[in-house]
């Protein structure tokens, strides 16, 4: 199969899934809308009628007449909210707005910003600026300690990686940043509890060391909680390839021993460590959802605290709809990295476990 | 497989897994929490989960466990309940004419704190009056180790009447009054009204009766005795002191402490325990058993079928679950049962077990013993449970324990964005409460650091388990 079908075939398999996750959401979310604006509705008129006393008035001697005209007015404003029509075509409405990107408005400004999508488009770059960089300690350091541990099978760093990776993938990431803001925020005093800047953020260059300066704890609590898994994999596939046929030829013809590790086995293990390396990037966005709203980091996170917290269910939906998509996006380019990396990945053997 | 069959392969298997020692520990750690789960209503109380969604009366609000005292220089009360059998009784019912009738009890407290009790509540004295128009009078008065005598309250007692001395503004002005005496006139005359309002009222009756008493109270410590009168003025009123509580509300409380709802912690953990275990082991039974059973399936169907079954698998893996298990668990508005958060997770987990158990049961397919059967007339079935399930189970018991810590993971960070169930008690709870109410900048540790320990703890046992099964029971994975 060529490589330009393969790429065809990813792509259309995730439009697909983008399709279906939304409409399965916008099923969800057009109930929960309904009851919303339904209360609101009742709210407006009653706002309306204490407006207008002499209508009250009139009205409050005729039951009747009041009932009547307070029927009408319902109807009238559950027209206006576009309720009278068909579930179904709303929530294919709905769906079809979502995949346009027109998210909507939310109902109070969040980043001073009502529009969803300016919202989300506040946000991604912060959650970007955060996770980049920590993945890119954890990589780093993860591809060393696993490298190292791999070729010391056994010794003391290698037991010490394994029991460090088990820990820390046992600890929930947001719990243990609780604890950074608790030791070094609190009892020190070193780092700010939250949030990107400090209020009022300063100007000119002193801005960007301020962000740094913020940066220190999520990153920390980030790489903390993330490189022992990441060394533990690195190692377990280098261990895997050094016990390659083709190791061993180069061995034998005497290739030095450092050339052996990175020029060869490294370079035979790349392809899944690319991967993973994308995937783990997915996996921090899921774990970054609740950390990003310990430290108050104005990212993707927060703005699913903050829209839970404040039930803007459009917010959600727009914020959810972002995540999907860029989570199938990055698993595109997994893949087709895997492809190109690897020429004996076929379509089917896609790399989502 | 016949029972000899298995008595032996488990008595191998035993052998193997005895030589992991991180396997054994978390087999200790298991049990550990099985025991804990279990004795949950026995170590703490019953109705606890009833109990947690309301206001723990009577317990003092966010303060740290008693061991604390051991890290502190300033040693600070615990929290003490005192019941009738701790009270003297001296006089019960007297007769003092005019149809008035006299009670009175003593209590004593021993300070040997630099942080006095925070407050002292005295209730449910059983009161009955003839005529509620005319309500009977109470006079609290202290004396202190050094003689001092404070006459703390002297007011009505109606039924179910409750005194919290500490909030009292007539125990206030009288405390204030009598603290004056010792203070530096010129403190008074400076500080005037804000003095007596910023004053806190039970540093300042169990201080030292020095100057600086109402700016900077110095503990004193000893026996402080309460004494407690009673007056009724109607005939046929009715006073009934074996019901009575006096609270010392503690600067300490428990073995964890309390939150702000008074909730005391070490409850909330040991219950916490049955939530993790239940939801973690059956998310990851029942995604496994869905997992294998379609993997083996599709294997074992082959063509198209196996080809649309991998189809199907690959569409649900690419769904991100943790954004759509927050939207779902926002669209049922907070009210989300804990089964709906076990369904929703083996709903989304399954696919990854699944496209294992294909790959490994398409190689068992290909082996010469299982032609044999097939060619011998063996019946699908036979195949699957006799030939291929066998082969699969070590793996499958591998991948549940491997996929708890997930599990709980998950559960806990739902619980923690305020999308739990609210009936059910969750570590992941008790720190979504801490978050809404900044425990961590408030420096309110023991809310903080317990409920995250014990999630840890449950998903290390699980992945020590999981990896040490995993080595025993993948043999491929020996070598490394």
């Amino acid at each position: 199969m060529g490589y330009g079908k393969y790429i065809a075939i990813r792509l259309l398999n995730a439009l697909l899934v983008l399709a279906l996750v939304t409409l399965l959401v916008s099923v969800l979310f057009t109930k929960v809308a309904e009851e919303d604006i339904k209360s609101s509705i009742h709210e407006q008129i009653g706002l309306y009628l204490r407006g207008n006393p002499e209508l009250a008035r009139a009205l409050s001697q005729d039951p009747e007449k009041y009932h009547e005209w307070y029927q009408k007015e319902y109807e009238r404003r559950l027209k206006a909210y576009g309720l009278d029509k068909p579930f179904m075509i709303r929530v294919l409405e709905r769906t079809k707005d979502t995949l346009m990107l027109n998210f909507g408005n939310t109902k109070s400004p969040i980043f001073g910003e009502t529009a969803v999508s300016k919202i989300i488009s506040k946000a991604i770059p912060r959650t970007v600026i955060l996770f980049t960089t920590a993945q890119i300690f954890v990589i780093l350091i993860g591809l060393l300690l696993g490298v190292k541990a791999a070729q010391m099978a056994g010794s003391i760093l290698d037991r010490g990686v394994s029991i460090v990776a088990m820990v820390t993938s046992s600890i929930p990431m947001w719990w243990f940043g609780m604890i950074m803001i608790l030791i070094f925020s609190f009892k020190m005093g070193w780092f700010p509890s939250g949030g990107m800047t400090s209020t009022p953020p300063k100007e000119g260059f002193a801005y960007y060391l301020d962000v740094l300066y913020h940066m220190v704890l999520p990153v920390t609590t980030i790489v903390f909680v993330l490189f022992g898994g990441w060394a533990w994999t690195t190692r377990n596939i280098m261990i895997g390839t050094m016990q390659e046929d083709f190791i061993m030829a180069a061995r034998a013809k005497g290739v030095p021993e450092r050339k052996v590790i990175y020029g060869h086995a490294l370079r035979a293990s790349a392809p899944p460590i690319v991967t993973m390396t994308i995937f783990s990037l997915l996996g921090s966005i899921g774990g970054a959802i609740i950390t990003e709203s310990v430290f108050n980091w104005p990212g993707m996170g927060r703005l699913y605290w903050t829209a839970l917290q404040q039930n803007e269910t459009r917010l959600l939906m727009g914020v959810t709809f972002v995540t999907v998509a860029l989570y199938l996006i990055a698993m595109i380019i997994a893949d087709l990295a895997y492809g190109y990396l690897d020429p004996r990945v076929k379509v089917g053997a896609s790399q989502s476990t | 497989m016949r029972w000899v069959d298995v008595k032996a392969s488990l008595k191998d298997f035993w052998f193997e897994f005895r030589r992991q020692k991180g396997g054994l520990f978390g087999l200790a750690l298991l049990f550990l929490l099985i025991f804990t789960a279990l004795a949950a209503p026995y170590i703490t109380e019953p109705d606890i989960p009833k109990k947690w969604t309301q206001y723990w009366e009577g317990n003092p609000v966010t303060v740290p466990p008693v061991w604390y005292n051991y890290f502190t220089t300033k040693k600070l009360a615990p929290h003490e309940v005192l019941t009738a059998n701790d009270l003297r009784i001296t006089a019960d019912g007297q007769d003092i004419g005019g149809g008035m009738k006299y009670y009175s009890f003593e209590f004593t407290y021993e300070n040997n704190y630099d942080v006095p009790p925070s407050d002292i509540i005295i209730r449910n004295i059983g009161v009955k009056l003839a005529d509620l128009t005319t309500p009977a009078q109470i006079v609290v008065t202290m004396i202190r180790p050094d003689g001092n005598k404070i006459e703390l309250l002297n007011t009505e007692l109606r039924e179910g009447s409750i005194y919290q001395l500490a909030k009292d503004g007539k125990v206030k002005a009288a405390v204030f009054q009598w603290a004056s005496q010792f203070e530096n006139p010129e403190t008074i005359a400076e500080g005037g009204e804000t003095l007596k309002n910023t004053m806190d009222t039970m540093k300042v009756i169990f201080a030292k009766a020095q100057e600086g008493i109402l700016t900077n109270p110095e503990a004193l410590k000893g026996t402080y005795t309460f004494q407690v009168e009673i007056f009724t003025f109607t005939e046929g009123d009715q006073v009934d002191l074996s019901t009575t509580q006096i609270i010392l509300s503690g600067r300490t409380y428990g073995l964890m402490g309390t939150d702000y709802k008074a909730r005391d912690l070490w409850a909330g953990l040991v219950w916490g325990t049955r939530v993790s275990l239940t939801v973690g082991v059956t998310v990851a039974v029942l995604t496994v058993l869905i997992g294998i059973f379609y993997g083996v399936t599709s294997a074992y169907l082959g063509g198209w079928k196996d080809e649309f079954m991998q189809r199907v698998n690959e569409f649900w893996a690419s769904i991100p679950t943790l954004p759509i298990l927050i939207l779902l668990g926002a669209a049922f508005k907070g009210h989300v049962s804990l089964w709906t958060i076990v369904f929703l997770m083996v709903a989304f987990y399954w696919t990854g077990i699944a496209k294992v158990a294909r790959s490994m049961a398409l190689q068992i397919k290909e082996q010469t013993y299982v032609e044999a059967a097939i060619a011998l007339g063996a019946g699908t079935g036979r195949i699957i449970f006799k030939h291929i399930m066998p082969q699969i189970m070590p793996y499958a018991f591998a991948a549940m324990a491997l996929n708890v810590p997930g599990a709980v993971l998950t559960e806990a960070s739902l619980s923690f964005l305020g999308l739990g169930d609210p009936t059910a008690v969750t570590w992941g709870q008790i720190l979504y409460d801490a978050q809404t109410q900044s425990a961590t900048i408030n420096g309110y540790w023991w809310w903080v650091i317990p409920p995250g320990l014990a999630i840890t703890l449950v998903a290390f046992t699980f992945v020590l388990i999981g990896i040490s099964l995993d080595r025993v029971l993948n043999p491929r994975l020996k070598r490394l």
